[in-house]
């Protein structure tokens, strides 16, 4: 007569599946500009390390008890992948944070370096101009609207692609 | 004011794309992001160097007032404080 064990679900491997999901949808967020965006980096790698150790769990138990836990191979599949996917959010987080120290930076009360570049519409802008000190070329009016302005902001971005 | 080494063209398609009505500069050569310290080389397209992300407010005397640096380039200054740090200037 065989020895009967009871059968119970492997959960681990899904739970790792499903976590990983929220995680990866939580930085779909960001292109969505939702309220809170500052926690999602934060939020998504405590979502992929939970998933990493329902993943590690799920296989664990997929290849130590696979009488108890109902086969190896839709466990592992899930696991794995939950693995993978885990390692990509953990590596993009790294990559999301490897930013230059810019220790040479203009901060708060120092002088902001003027520059010369170039507009939309091919005009030439100086922050000086930007600032209402410009010459007499003009291209301060057309860019600040006439008045000038009590402040500039400045917005560095990586680019548009 | 955007900054970015996108070319006019590009920021252009940008500006008509987002609705933007402030101007956007171009630094292809990044001659002023490097004067700014902010070169973040290899991290564009193809491993071209590129701006890294960070706001100043500039007041009328060249001088920085506000300064934003993020530490993940997911996030970014949001319009209300950078709203709020030229509120303050007054």
């Amino acid at each position: 007569m065989p020895e009967i064990i009871e059968r119970r679900g492997n959960w681990a491997p899904w739970l790792a599946f499903l976590l990983v999901l929220i995680a990866i949808g939580l930085n779909a967020a960001f292109f969505l500009r939702v309220p809170g965006q500052r926690v999602i980096p934060g939020l998504s790698l405590l979502l992929a390390f939970a998933a990493l150790a329902c993943g590690m769990l799920g296989i664990k138990r997929a290849f130590g008890q696979p009488q108890a836990y109902g086969g190896k191979i839709s466990s592992s599949i899930f696991g794995i992948l939950a693995l993978l996917a885990c390692g990509l959010l953990i590596f993009g987080w790294f990559q999301a944070r490897s930013l230059p120290a810019s220790a040479r930076a203009p901060h708060v009360g120092e002088k902001a370096p003027d520059f010369i570049l170039t507009d939309t519409e091919g005009r030439k802008v100086s922050l000086t101009q930007l600032l209402g000190h410009g010459d007499s070329s003009g291209a301060s009016s057309t860019t600040t609207g006439g008045a000038a302005p009590k402040a500039v902001l400045l917005i560095f971005y990586r680019g548009y692609w | 004011m955007a900054i970015s080494v996108d070319t006019p063209e590009v920021s252009g398609k940008l500006a008509a794309k987002a609705g933007y009505t402030f101007p956007i500069l171009s630094d292809p050569n990044t001659e002023t992001i490097r004067g700014y310290d902010l070169l973040h080389k290899g991290a564009g397209p193809d491993g071209s160097d590129i701006s890294r992300p960070a706001e100043f407010l500039v007041d009328s005397s060249g001088v920085v007032r506000w300064e934003n640096f993020t530490e993940d380039i997911r996030i970014r200054a949001r319009a209300d404080q950078m709203l709020a740090a030229a509120r303050e200037l007054r």
